[in-house]
């Protein structure tokens, strides 16, 4: 395939995909942005010749779960929220005024309204043109909202939290298995792998040159 | 087979749940014309930029408080985690917006229809670069948008090491050294009130 072909390709995936649907594009490329603002932290790590070998043994892993965390919260809050605004919009639950007066016109679509298999431009035949021009502008203005409010959530709020106990949690059982080890080691005086002191894991664990950066 | 009859029953129980909730989310009609045209603008106008700046906006109204909150560390690494999150968000929400805005204003220069193109415009030839040529485009404003956002993640993947990391550290540096500074003016008065 040439490369003006693979161009066109792109170019036509990104138009059919995200051409008509901003929300999509919203979590599709914060979720992208996640997963490339994750690979650099843990790029940065690997690189990194002033971290030992063995404290990469905790920083990498470390720095991979909280790439999960991330990226899990943001995608699964913000598209709840996206998906059920949608539904709601489809299903005409949600409605501007010109809509809501077509879908009450007729008895059967006004059975049909808040029924989540129910998409009023898919199910309904012969929508006048102004009506699903209504529909269209109030549904990405909701889709946009939507996304919005559920990004704010997950990145702001759950994230945060979520992350801040799991870091306090993991530095409490770091700080536990080397007080251990060291321990082990003073008594047997038995060269085993040399692990991070204390003091170095919390230094990296809380200043870490570029951590959790989002795209 | 069995595989399809497992993704049959999942969707149903999905359906299901969503139908739950929908049933209890209280239906809306909206009538006022302002609230409309609101919407129509949201939906056109806002995108990753504003998305991203908004996010960067009620970060720094949530997140810093959530670190200082954290009793599960000691009052020093609270700290030193709050102004680290307050430069983390300020360096990528400053180069985010930029970048996003740059990008999504970039691919608009180059994806002109043949009736936007004016006879004074320099790289004529350049204009329909981003035009896509297999498909028909239902709104050719966001296939911008999607596309400029796309291509300013791929730019932001250097950036994120070139520009936030040092500026988020640099900022970092500043705020920690005010609070020190200020601790030590506490301790001060402290001790001259003893």
């Amino acid at each position: 395939m040439s490369l003006g072909s693979l161009f066109n390709k792109f170019k036509t995936v990104v138009a059919q995909k995200y051409g008509k649907d901003p929300g999509k594009m919203l979590i599709h490329t914060g979720v992208i942005g996640w997963v490339f603002s994750s690979l650099a932290q843990v790029a940065a790590i690997v690189i990194n010749d002033k971290i030992p070998k063995e404290q990469k043994m905790f920083l990498i892993p470390q720095e991979i779960a909280d790439a999960g965390v991330n990226i899990a919260s943001f995608y699964l809050i913000t598209n709840c929220f996206k998906s059920l605004a949608s539904k709601l919009v489809k299903s005409g639950k949600w409605a501007p005024k010109s809509v809501r007066e077509f879908l009450n016109a007729s008895p059967k679509l006004k059975a049909k309204v808040g029924k989540v298999g129910f998409d009023i431009l898919k199910d309904v035949k012969n929508v006048p043109e102004s009506i699903a021009k209504d529909y269209k502008s109030f549904e990405d203005g909701v889709d946009v909202i939507a996304t919005t409010i559920g990004s704010v959530l997950s990145c702001n709020i759950v994230t945060p939290l979520l992350r801040n106990r799991f870091a306090s949690d993991r530095q409490k059982s770091g700080i536990a298995r080397m007080n251990e080890n060291s321990k082990t080691n003073e008594s047997n005086d038995v060269k085993t792998v040399q692990r991070p002191t204390m003091e170095t894991f919390k230094a990296l664990s809380y200043a870490r040159p570029s951590g959790s950066l989002k795209i | 087979m069995a595989i399809g009859a497992v993704n049959n029953s999942i969707s149903r129980a999905a359906n299901s749940v969503t139908q739950k909730v929908m049933n209890k989310t209280p239906g809306m009609t909206v009538s006022n014309k302002k609230v409309l045209d609101s919407l129509k603008w949201i939906g056109e106008k806002v995108s990753s930029p504003q998305n991203r700046l908004i996010l960067g906006v009620t970060a720094l109204m949530s997140q810093p408080f959530i670190d200082l909150s954290n009793k599960k560390v000691d009052e020093e690494t609270r700290k030193v985690s709050a102004a680290r999150t307050v430069a983390k968000i300020i360096a990528g929400t400053l180069t985010g917006v930029a970048i996003r805005y740059g990008c999504i204003k970039a691919i608009d220069a180059f994806t002109k229809l043949p009736h936007e193109i004016k006879p004074n415009m320099k790289f004529k030839n350049l204009r329909r670069l981003f035009i896509p040529s297999d498909v028909v485009l239902e709104s050719l404003n966001q296939y911008k948008k999607a596309l400029g956002t796309i291509i300013s993640i791929a730019i932001m993947v250097v950036t994120n090491f070139l520009i936030d990391a040092p500026l988020t550290k640099f900022l970092t540096n500043k705020f920690v050294d005010k609070i020190h500074e200020k601790d030590k003016q506490k301790q001060v008065n402290k001790e001259v009130k003893a």
